[in-house]
């Protein structure tokens, strides 16, 4: 073999193991950013115990419930996508993809109802500018309807924890989209089947996140 | 990972699943015992790194991959484990001195 034909295979080389290793990286700066929240969460909580438990109170617990079997349900058939392209039955990975993709969906849906009924009674984030304004929550602005500043920390941490999951179930819906329109391409096929894979892995840390998320907004009450 | 001549087995995934559906049925029934609030928290935040290590295990394929992945994910937790301890360290003892 010539030292420039070599080199060309050197380049066509795709290391999966490498790109899989890469992708946990990635993972890990996804932990960070939601461990941070979590330690925010554990300090307050701890600083405002009572006040937790009496705004976690007004969380339904059956949706709650509802939205993690969703959830772990649409793990299984990721993991089921994904299988099923490494064992060469396209048709059906694809099928498992799109259930995945309906289920993340429900999910937000639910999501968006539940948010919905704290809007409803003046829970929602705001910003400095919409209180400057007067148009704040009078549950959240200081005044005499003010609710405790635990319950205020409690809202304000359920809308900006429970909003960056719903964020990263929107990134992982709009890239099982992305993916499944590839494998309808032919490029992600059962010989090549790592976007698919990295999609996966992307899917179930999200799902690992919720699983934390849930005992501390629904059941911990 | 060499893909032909895999076949499609959901069963062991299927099995992954229910376990996960026990542990959160467990757990919002657990959570329904008056045991006060760290016998609640830590009951919960248990059932739940449970539930975290069976999708990291075995849906995230990390029982297939080399141990190098395994020790990087384990350094992961630790990495994070330490900064929570820390921290809580901090404000548990704040107000003392």
């Amino acid at each position: 073999m010539s030292e420039q034909a070599v080199t060309v295979e050197a380049f066509h080389h795709h290391d999966e193991e490498g790109t899989r290793l890469g992708f946990w990286l990635f993972l890990f700066t996804e932990l960070l950013l939601f461990g941070a929240f979590f330690i925010v969460y554990g300090v307050y909580r701890s600083a405002h115990l009572n006040d937790f438990k009496i705004a976690a109170e007004s969380l339904n617990t059956g949706i709650g419930t509802t939205n993690t079997i969703i959830l772990l349900a649409s793990s299984l058939t990721m993991v089921l996508s994904l299988n099923a392209m490494k064992a060469g039955r396209v048709k059906l990975a694809k099928s498992m993809l799109l259930i995945t993709m309906g289920l993340g969906t429900t999910f937000l849906i639910i999501k968006g109802f539940e948010w919905n009924a704290k809007f409803a009674h003046h829970l929602f984030l705001q910003t400095s500018a919409a209180i400057a304004e007067g148009k704040g929550s009078p549950l959240l602005t200081p005044g005499p309807e003010m609710l405790p500043d635990g319950q205020v920390l409690f809202y304000g941490l359920y809308f900006i924890m429970t909003g960056t999951h719903a964020l990263h179930i929107i990134i992982g819906a709009v890239w099982m989209g992305i993916v499944y329109f590839w494998i309808s391409k032919g490029s992600i096929n059962p010989d090549n089947a790592g976007v698919l894979e990295r999609c996966g892995l992307y899917w179930h840390l999200v799902d690992v996140i919720w699983i934390f998320l849930f005992p501390l907004y629904y059941l911990v009450a | 990972m060499n893909t032909k001549e895999q076949s499609f087995s959901p069963r062991g995934s299927i099995i992954v699943f229910s376990a996960l559906i026990f542990l959160t049925i467990a757990t919002v029934l657990l959570s329904g015992l008056d045991i006060g609030n760290a016998g609640a928290l830590i009951i919960a935040m248990s059932v739940a790194a449970v539930k975290a290590g069976l999708v990291l295990y075995f849906f995230m394929h990390l029982n297939h991959e080399p141990l190098i992945f395994k020790l990087f994910v384990a350094l992961a937790i630790i990495t994070l484990a330490t900064l929570f301890l820390l921290t809580f360290s901090d404000y548990a003892f704040r107000g003392i001195a």
